[in-house]
């Protein structure tokens, strides 16, 4: 019984590790034509960061609405819509053991959008029903375009690149 | 013996791989919104499933048999993952490109702008096809500004990455100035006002009444020659053996007035900005 116990109880810290804020770490030397500022720097760390936990907790649990804080445009409507095909077909993705390296590699002259080259690393789980049908680790670049908001920045394009 | 024991199992997995394993092939090129086809290997029923970055699907099908994708099932550009499961499951990757320009995203700044400032004026222009999916392969995006049906400045630049931008001077005359970025057919336009700049040559004149001294300039341009916008404020100052006073006047169609009432030996100047206009020396009598 108490074997039972700690096994569950790893199981769940284990779990909880895994899903711990994605790691993000960015580089603004080769951006251009405006310079990104040490302040803007740590938003846009902490808002990306939170934007993939809340893709990851929306497609978790299947609830569109958390994707609300940090996604708009066509990556919220994208997003949406995947979480809604995955509810309705009883399936849920995995976003594990993120890390995002962020290089900007366009800030817009007047500051009103930011273009990021993501490569991303992660451990992605598909589950159908209760069976995890596709568990492997993901090493995918992404492009992102991110404005900003009245208190942080939000993602409104990303898009899954081959690698170069 | 050992080895016809191996060479046996060999040829059995071979076999029950060829009769029951699955194998799932995608296509090798895809565009968003377009319907695809996958080729399947084996035998029996199993499920598919097909996520990408706007949908997800799920569908019995026939291994051996081809399996197909609607078109509204990828309409976003980005990286799908298929799986066929049976009594296993088999994944495979694939990318969904972006397919041609039908709109665009073009962020100009800024709405107003005084005439003759360098690099006052810029432009981002992002190309999206149909389904809103960033266009990440080089389009050439023709960037215009033009006043009255003159052309100011045109450009085309690729884009990089899904992004064309542009930075130039504002023009000469104050008015109307329309900025259009174009492709392929597709053009999207942001209208903005060039201003006047700051006054040039401010000049005043002034004349004794019987309340004081009524002065006023003379119509007011820039350096250009564009009269300075009305409400634009011109500080008229008198120093006489009084004291000083200050008037603030807005300018109304191109000239700005003020009433003041020196005593005595009186200077009178004027200043809109950070130009100052000529001196009056008048003897004030009340």
């Amino acid at each position: 019984m108490k074997a039972a116990s700690l096994f569950l109880f790893l199981c769940v810290a284990a779990n909880l590790f895994a899903q711990a804020a994605p790691e993000v770490k960015l580089t603004v030397a080769a951006v251009g034509p405006r310079a990104v500022e040490p302040r803007t720097e740590q938003s846009l760390v902490r808002d990306y960061a939170a934007a993939w936990k809340s893709l990851a907790d929306a497609s978790e649990s299947n609830t569109p609405a958390l994707l609300n804080a940090y996604f708009a445009g066509a990556a919220r409507t994208n997003f949406g819509r995947l979480v809604n095909d995955q509810q309705k077909i009883g399936t849920h993705i995995r976003y594990l053991n993120q890390v995002h390296n962020l290089k900007a590699v366009f800030y817009a002259p007047e500051g009103d959008v930011m273009q990021l080259q993501d490569s991303a690393e992660y451990q992605m789980q598909i589950v159908s029903g209760d069976k995890v049908i596709q568990d492997e680790h993901v090493v995918v670049q992404y492009i992102v375009l991110i404005t900003p908001g009245a208190d942080r920045w939000m993602v409104r394009q990303i898009q899954a690149v081959p690698a170069q | 013996m050992r080895a016809r024991l191996i060479l046996a199992a060999l040829l059995g997995f071979l076999l029950a791989n060829r009769c029951f394993g699955q194998e799932l092939t995608p296509p090798r090129q895809a565009i968003a919104g377009n319907p695809l086809s996958f080729s399947t290997t084996g035998s029996g029923s199993a499920t598919f499933y097909l996520f990408g970055p706007g949908s997800a699907v799920k569908q019995d099908v026939h291994l051996g048999q081809s399996i197909e994708v609607r078109a509204e099932d990828v309409v976003t550009a980005g990286r799908y993952t298929a799986i066929v499961c049976s009594d296993t499951c088999h994944a495979e990757h694939f990318f969904v490109a972006a397919g041609a320009p039908a709109s665009m995203s073009f962020l100009a700044h800024p709405s107003r702008a005084m005439v003759k400032q360098n690099d006052s004026i810029s432009g981002v222009a992002f190309p999206f096809d149909k389904y809103e999916n960033l266009i990440l392969s080089p389009v050439n995006v023709n960037f215009e500004m033009t006043a009255n049906k003159n052309s100011l400045f045109s450009r085309a630049i690729p884009t990089r990455q899904g992004v064309a931008w542009f930075r130039t001077n504002s023009g000469n005359t104050a008015g109307l100035v329309l900025l259009s970025a174009s492709v392929n057919g597709i053009s999207t336009q942001r209208a903005l006002q060039l201003v006047a700049s700051d006054p040039c040559n401010l000049r005043i004149k002034a004349q004794q009444t019987a309340k004081g001294v009524l002065v006023e300039t003379e119509p007011i341009h820039d350096c250009a020659g564009n009269i300075v916008p009305d409400g634009t404020i011109v500080t008229f100052t008198a120093n006489s053996g009084a004291g000083r006073s200050t008037v603030d006047a807005p300018i109304k169609q191109g000239v700005a007035r003020a009433n003041l009432t020196p005593a005595g030996s009186t200077t009178i100047s004027a200043a809109s900005g950070v130009v100052m206009g000529n001196e009056l020396r008048m003897d004030v009598r009340r």
